[in-house]
């Protein structure tokens, strides 16, 4: 286990950091890499506009650092591939990518379909829902796979871990991370603890990274690719970045529920295949949840399937695509 | 400037709008980030400070922020001989508590603040990149302000600074806001913002300001106003008292008198201060009355080159100039004989209310506006 504080310190770091745009733009050049934004949707047209038009704007036409901006959408029944191809993004449905595999509905099917589609040597991760989105958290993620290539997978984080003067606070993830993946990591891999917003839906990775891992289409997307890629290639090849101040939908805690049960099957399944804990029975799909009409109550079951899509690199067509078959 | 010239302009002007489409994304950019940056009268500093930093992105020159907070920067011309200024004030009316959050929607921007004059500071923030794009460069270098101070108790505190102590002498300024479109403002009024401050003795009175306020209220509904000089009393805001139950200790009322003759603003003002001084000999009752803002009467003429050039300008791209031609931005300018107009750039509505919004579509007919206006005030100032 390697020192959790030292990585800290390595590899851990903040927005400001990189906002030499014009410095970052030549590193990434001299390398001759291509760099892809994938925004997944569903039915996000208040904010999907804004996003676009500033990652249009600022990191295509003013500092060229992204080579293209595709929204990927799960079958959103409002605007929003309207708006977002409006203002320039390429705009793909989610079902129409690789029909020979079909379409199941989750953001983690999106991602993986980004895999296929896009022509990125990096792909970056950003959700549709932030309501104070900004450069930053696009190029606060990115710039570290561009000047160290050692890192494969940068995550995003909003807080800050120290405090300057008063000593050190407690650092936060969101009530799901902090009640859930947290305590689970500590139990079965605590160096993934280090990673301060495990959860967080902005993320930069190298293909090859990508291509290589397996991708549930639900709740579960994120801790999977946490533990995959730290099986993989260690606590080294991550990096995270503080971008500040995220602002975004607030969850009610029933449906913090149903993410909670997605992830902790998505765990379950790793446990299990990778033999750290033997003889897990069968498990259920079904989350009981509860609700009261006056003074009676009733049992609410939702079915939460963790569906997986197989590693990219295993799809023929994708390995025609990229000519590995020829 | 001869009719060879404005015609050349014109014929220009015809094709700017398809020109201007591929900046539309860099203009919006700049509206949703300076939108979000909430900006407050007296509280503008991180709003200045992003302008400050597209100015130097882009390689102006002289960039920096003076001791009243304006932004300021220079986009040289071919020869420099004269100055043309253009402003946009960056305050708002709202509190930094307010939620700024901007939606962007296929048609139109929602934002608080957005449309006054958030719009209008992107605009000083992106013309540098515009102009370069297509190759356009004026004589006269271009003096790009946004200004602090403006709106309420600001006084215009901001561009009133920058004209008197400006090192460049200004030929002409034009001033940005962000609606509405078909704005051609080159008069202003002159006007008098007071704000009357009525307080009780509780010892030995036992009245409500408000009731008191309300007979000042009354008595100022009776002055009588010069109507051959077009004088009108805007009755603005009131406030006053803690709670329901309590005769109220303290009241106000924010109001305006302008006019298009200085003299009547001062004579009407005399009037209100008399009937105070009169109403105040009540016993535990103290009225005050305190200048928020004042304005000069004056500018240009109809037929002054920059206005006449303009509005053909405006009638070029099918913009319908308004009838009212007065405005209290171009007060500053009045005061130092600076000629100036001020123009809009869009359409939009619910101006200083939460939901308030800008049209996306005619920002680009409003930009083709302004530099056709730029363009056309460069040739007057080296005729």
């Amino acid at each position: 286990m390697i020192n959790i504080n030292e990585w800290l310190q390595s590899n851990t770091f903040h927005h400001e950091q990189f906002s030499d745009l014009p410095q970052l733009i030549k590193a990434k050049e001299k390398q001759g890499l291509k760099i892809s934004l994938c925004i997944p949707t569903l039915n996000e047209e208040k904010t999907i506009g804004k996003e676009v038009v500033l990652f249009k704007s600022e990191l295509q036409d003013r500092y060229p650092l992204l080579d293209e901006i595709a929204v990927i959408d799960s079958g959103s029944t409002d605007r929003t591939l309207e708006i977002a191809a409006s203002f320039g993004a390429d705009v793909y449905k989610s079902a129409e990518i690789l029909p020979v595999m079909g379409f199941k509905r989750g953001k983690g099917e999106n991602l993986w379909k980004a895999i296929y589609q896009l022509q990125g040597d990096i792909i970056v991760y950003v959700d549709a829902d932030i309501k104070n989105i900004h450069p930053r958290f696009v190029y606060g993620i990115v710039a570290p796979l561009i000047y160290q290539s050692e890192i494969k997978y940068v995550k995003a984080f909003y807080d800050r871990p120290l405090a300057l003067s008063q000593g050190i606070r407690p650092t936060g993830g969101g009530r799901v991370t902090e009640i859930l993946v947290r305590p689970l990591f500590s139990l079965f891999f605590p160096e993934l603890t280090a990673i301060i917003q495990p959860l967080s839906g902005e993320y930069a990775v190298r293909r090859e990274v990508l291509e290589r891992i397996p991708f549930p289409i639900g709740y579960g997307v994120e801790t999977s690719h946490l533990i995959d890629v730290y099986y993989e290639y260690g606590l080294e090849a991550f990096a995270q970045t503080d971008l500040d101040k995220r602002v975004h939908r607030h969850q009610e805690t029933r449906d913090l529920g149903k993410m909670s049960f997605g992830i902790l099957r998505t765990f379950c399944k790793r446990l299990k295949d990778r033999g750290i804990v033997a003889n897990l029975p069968e498990l259920t799909a079904n989350l009981r949840q509860f609700q009261a009409l006056d003074n009676s109550y009733e049992q609410v079951i939702h079915e939460i399937y963790e569906e997986e899509r197989p590693p990219m690199l295993k799809i023929v067509a994708y390995r025609e695509k990229i000519g590995i078959d020829r | 400037m001869n009719n060879i010239d404005i015609e050349k302009i014109i014929s220009r002007v015809h094709s700017l709008p398809g020109e201007l489409v591929p900046f539309r994304e860099m203009l919006l950019a700049n509206v949703v980030m300076i939108s979000e940056i909430p900006a407050p009268t007296f509280g503008e500093q991180e709003r200045i400070s992003f302008l400050e930093q597209r100015f130097n992105e882009y390689g102006l020159m002289n960039c920096c922020t003076d001791e009243v907070g304006n932004a300021q920067a220079i986009l040289p011309g071919t020869d420099n001989l004269q100055a043309i200024l253009l402003t946009a004030h960056a305050d708002t009316p709202f509190p930094a508590s307010e939620n700024h959050t901007c939606t962007v929607d296929v048609k139109k921007i929602y934002c608080p603040g957005v449309a006054d004059n958030s719009l209008g500071l992107a605009l000083l923030a992106t013309l540098p990149t515009i102009l370069e794009g297509l190759g356009i460069r004026l004589q006269s270098k271009l003096l790009l302000l946004g200004t602090s101070r403006s709106l309420d108790q600001g006084n215009q505190c901001g561009i009133r600074f920058f004209l008197t102590n400006s090192r460049y002498p200004v030929k002409s300024a034009i001033v940005v806001e962000g609606i509405p479109l078909g704005r051609l403002h080159y008069r202003s009024m002159a006007s008098f913002g007071g704000m009357i401050s009525c307080n009780i003795d509780r010892k030995v009175n036992h009245k409500s300001a408000i009731e008191i306020l309300n007979q000042i209220i009354y008595q100022l509904g009776r002055l009588t106003l010069p109507v051959e000089s077009h004088t009108d009393l805007v009755l603005g805001a009131v406030s006053g008292g803690a709670s329901y139950k309590i005769p109220a200790r303290h009241a106000q009322l924010k109001f305006q008198l302008r006019s298009d003759d200085d003299q009547v603003v001062i004579d009407v003002t005399g009037q209100i201060n008399s009937m105070l001084e009169e109403m105040g000999k009540e016993q535990g009752v103290s009225l005050h009355l305190e200048d928020i803002a004042r304005t000069q009467a004056g500018g240009l003429d109809s037929s002054h080159p920059i206005v006449a050039k303009t509005r053909q300008v405006m009638t070029a791209l099918g913009i319908q100039p308004q009838k009212s031609i007065y405005s209290p931005i171009i007060t500053s300018y009045v005061e130092h004989e600076i000629p100036a107009i001020g123009l809009g750039l869009t359409y939009g509505d619910n101006i200083h209310y939460g939901d308030e919004y800008i049209e996306i579509d005619p920002i680009i007919t409003g930009i083709a506006q302004l530099i056709g206006a730029l363009m056309a005030i460069d040739g007057a100032c080296h005729d």
